[in-house]
């Protein structure tokens, strides 16, 4: 049972989240947050230790806590504001490199968890339509983003070998939806006429953004090791989940989907899309998540369904302008009551 | 009342329902809703359609964690029972022979090389033949999956990439799963070589059925040889587009989009004896010999009845 905590890249969304909530648990004595610049929300007990995980630094501060419990949550999907594209493999695999390191001496430690992603297991056409984990890494690895995560993965495994002691899990997280989250698949759903890709229909499992914490916070007081899939069950393809939160979308051949977004993405200050997400809005992806329900015992809130509707309820304050509204429409053509 | 209405003209129809519209609007009504709510006041069939477009524009309609939308799938159907019924006459024997209920693998010959309808013709004959019709789900050709328009249509109507997986994960929630061992050695086979079993696989398909406890019932397809009879291929076209392989028939690809016209020869669908497997342990899957044995068993049964099937056949086409 985790006691005491550190948890890398707590500014993050994710990090500053987690912290919340083991904060409220009188079962822990002690919780530390590493990361470059201080969490935007107030922390009330969560020591914040400003230091970069890339650089050997961590080694000297992480045995000084004296912690049981790693969650590393400094893995950064897309990029960010003084976080570019660039910097990602850095952060991703050199951080993820230096922080196990760092876990190597510390010798009061008796887990590590990891926030990974599920792109390890790409985004393509004719594959099981639900991964289990150990189907990771028989697919070709075809964006930087996944190349990066299958190679952070590969030295946790090691580093999991080595120490048996240690009890290592590694949580695959498919993309979370919620109407606070800014990621750039949020942002997009959110695009007044969302551009879709002519004659593709993802099949997609978008995770509520509660369930993404709550999982994160039982991987973190679980025993269980090795690979884990986060995601909702089931799945929703993008043209039902766009009718659910009353999208209108705009097919685009799919060669002109990524120009024509990054484009818009700019224009509308949006961010651009990752290159990861061109083919998960083309493929999608599903995975299993049998692992997570009955061996960590963690019982998801929503299933793919259900987060998304409960996205479209929450985000509605986004709508269209009213040059688009039926009713107006309406009177435009003249038909009166 | 709806005397009155019937007769009413087009446009006059058209306006009271915008009109209803544009009340439920103001009422505060989401303007589907309201649609749906001025739908009421319409004819029978029309405020049927109505209600329906609106409800899927809603995105108010059930969609499996696989991509089966059943609504989509009642929605092409008339396009395919016209095919069974009147363009290929198909006769099914034996139909009862698939569980009303819980999990079966239907394995079947594979053919037709353009566009092979067999696994549309079998889940045909279930729906329309069967005294307790049930969707069966089929595993299509990995390369379906990459292409737009074909890939969603194809998980919209129940398939799903061609990998023991994806069977087991269905098998394992009850589901009918008709698969084509052959693959495309047999929707490839020349013309010359019709009816002829290729190789069925690596017995795969045993190995599903064994570790998932599913009875396996052989179908044998007569008549799907003859809809796209492929006299050559063409290397360089296949090549060109990625796909396995492209074929020649008489018509495809002299005639366009018409050679896209699929031969009215006449079918008959046989659904033999299922094979229990229950008696095998669990681990008799990771056996080869069992695999195989069972593997050719199948592969025989289809083989026979092909040649009986055949046998019977008094013309290709009449």
């Amino acid at each position: 049972m985790a006691r005491r905590i550190v948890i890398t890249g707590v500014a993050s969304h994710w990090g500053a989240e987690l912290a919340r909530r083991l904060e409220r648990d009188p079962a822990i004595e002690y919780i530390a947050g590493i990361d470059t610049r201080p969490p935007s929300v107030a922390l009330e007990r969560t020591d914040f230790i400003e230091a970069d995980i890339r650089s050997p630094l961590v080694s000297r501060i992480l045995p000084g806590t004296e912690v049981d419990t790693v969650v590393h949550c400094g893995i950064l999907w897309y990029p960010e504001e003084g976080k570019p594209a660039r910097a990602l493999h850095e952060i991703n695999v050199i951080g993820t490199l230096q922080l196990l390191a760092a876990c190597e001496r510390a010798p009061t430690l008796e887990r590590i968890v990891v926030r990974g992603s599920a792109a390890i297991y790409g985004c393509e056409g004719p594959v099981p339509l639900f991964f289990t984990e150990e189907l990771a890494g028989r697919l070709p690895l075809r964006t930087r983003f996944q190349r990066d995560i299958s190679e952070l993965e590969a030295y946790f495994d090691n580093f999991a070998r080595r120490h048996t002691d240690i009890s290592c899990c590694m949580l695959r997280y498919q993309p979370e939806i919620g109407p606070e989250l800014k990621t750039p698949l949020v942002r997009y759903l959110t695009l007044p006429v969302v551009p879709t890709q002519l004659g593709y229909d993802p099949r997609l499992q978008l995770l509520h953004a509660d369930d993404a914490t709550a999982a994160l916070e039982a991987a973190t007081h679980s025993e269980v090791t090795g690979p884990v899939n986060v995601a909702p069950s089931g799945s929703i393809s993008l043209s039902r989940a766009l009718r659910l939160a009353r999208r209108p979308s705009v097919p685009i051949p799919h060669p002109l989907f990524e120009p024509a977004l990054s484009r818009l993405g700019r224009e509308l200050g949006a961010g651009v899309l990752y290159g990861d997400a061109v083919r998960f809005l083309r493929f999608g992806r599903g995975v299993d998540n049998s692992r997570l329900r009955k061996e960590m015992g963690y019982e998801l809130g929503f299933d793919a369904d259900a987060a998304v509707r409960d996205f479209a309820a929450k985000a509605s304050g986004l709508r269209v302008g009213p040059a688009l509204h039926p009713g107006a429409v309406l009177d435009r053509l003249g038909v009166t009551s | 009342m709806s005397q009155t209405e019937t007769r009413e003209s087009a446009p006059e129809v058209l306006a009271a329902f915008l009109r209803q519209v544009r009340l439920g609007v103001e009422d505060g009504l989401d303007p589907m809703a309201a649609a749906e709510r001025a739908a009421g006041a319409l004819p029978g069939r029309l405020s049927w359609a109505v209600d329906v477009t609106s409800r899927r524009l809603r995105g108010e309609y059930r969609e499996d964690g696989w991509g089966f939308d059943e609504e989509f799938a009642e929605a092409v159907y008339p396009v395919f029972d016209f095919l069974y019924e009147v363009w290929w006459r198909v006769e099914a024997e034996g139909v009862t022979n698939v569980p009303a209920h819980g999990r079966a693998l239907l394995v079947s010959n594979h053919a037709g090389s353009l566009f092979p309808f067999d696994a549309s013709m079998i889940t045909m004959a279930i729906m329309k033949e069967h005294p307790l019709p049930r969707w069966p789900r089929f595993l299509v050709l990995d390369w379906a999956f990459v292409l737009p328009f074909l890939s969603s249509f194809m998980r919209r109507v129940g398939g799903v990439p061609a990998s023991p997986h994806n069977a087991m994960g269905l098998l394992r929630e009850d589901e009918l799963v008709s698969v084509f061992p052959e693959g495309v050695k047999g929707t490839g086979k020349p013309f010359s070589e019709r009816y002829r079993l290729q190789r069925f696989g690596r017995g795969g398909f045993v190995e599903v059925a064994l570790r998932t406890g599913s009875p396996i019932v052989p179908v044998a397809v007569v008549g799907s040889e003859e809809i796209y009879p492929k006299l050559a291929e063409s290397r360089l076209a296949a090549r060109a587009i990625g796909a396995p392989f492209a074929p020649i028939t008489p018509t495809f690809p002299w005639l366009g989009p018409a050679g896209l016209v699929p031969l009215p020869s006449r079918w008959h669908i046989q659904f033999c004896d299922p094979i229990d497997l229950s008696a095998y342990p669990p681990d008799a899957a990771d056996d080869r010999r069992v695999v195989f044995d069972l593997s050719e068993q199948v592969r025989e049964t289809i083989q026979e009845n092909l040649y009986e099937g055949l046998i019977k056949r008094r013309s290709v086409f009449l």
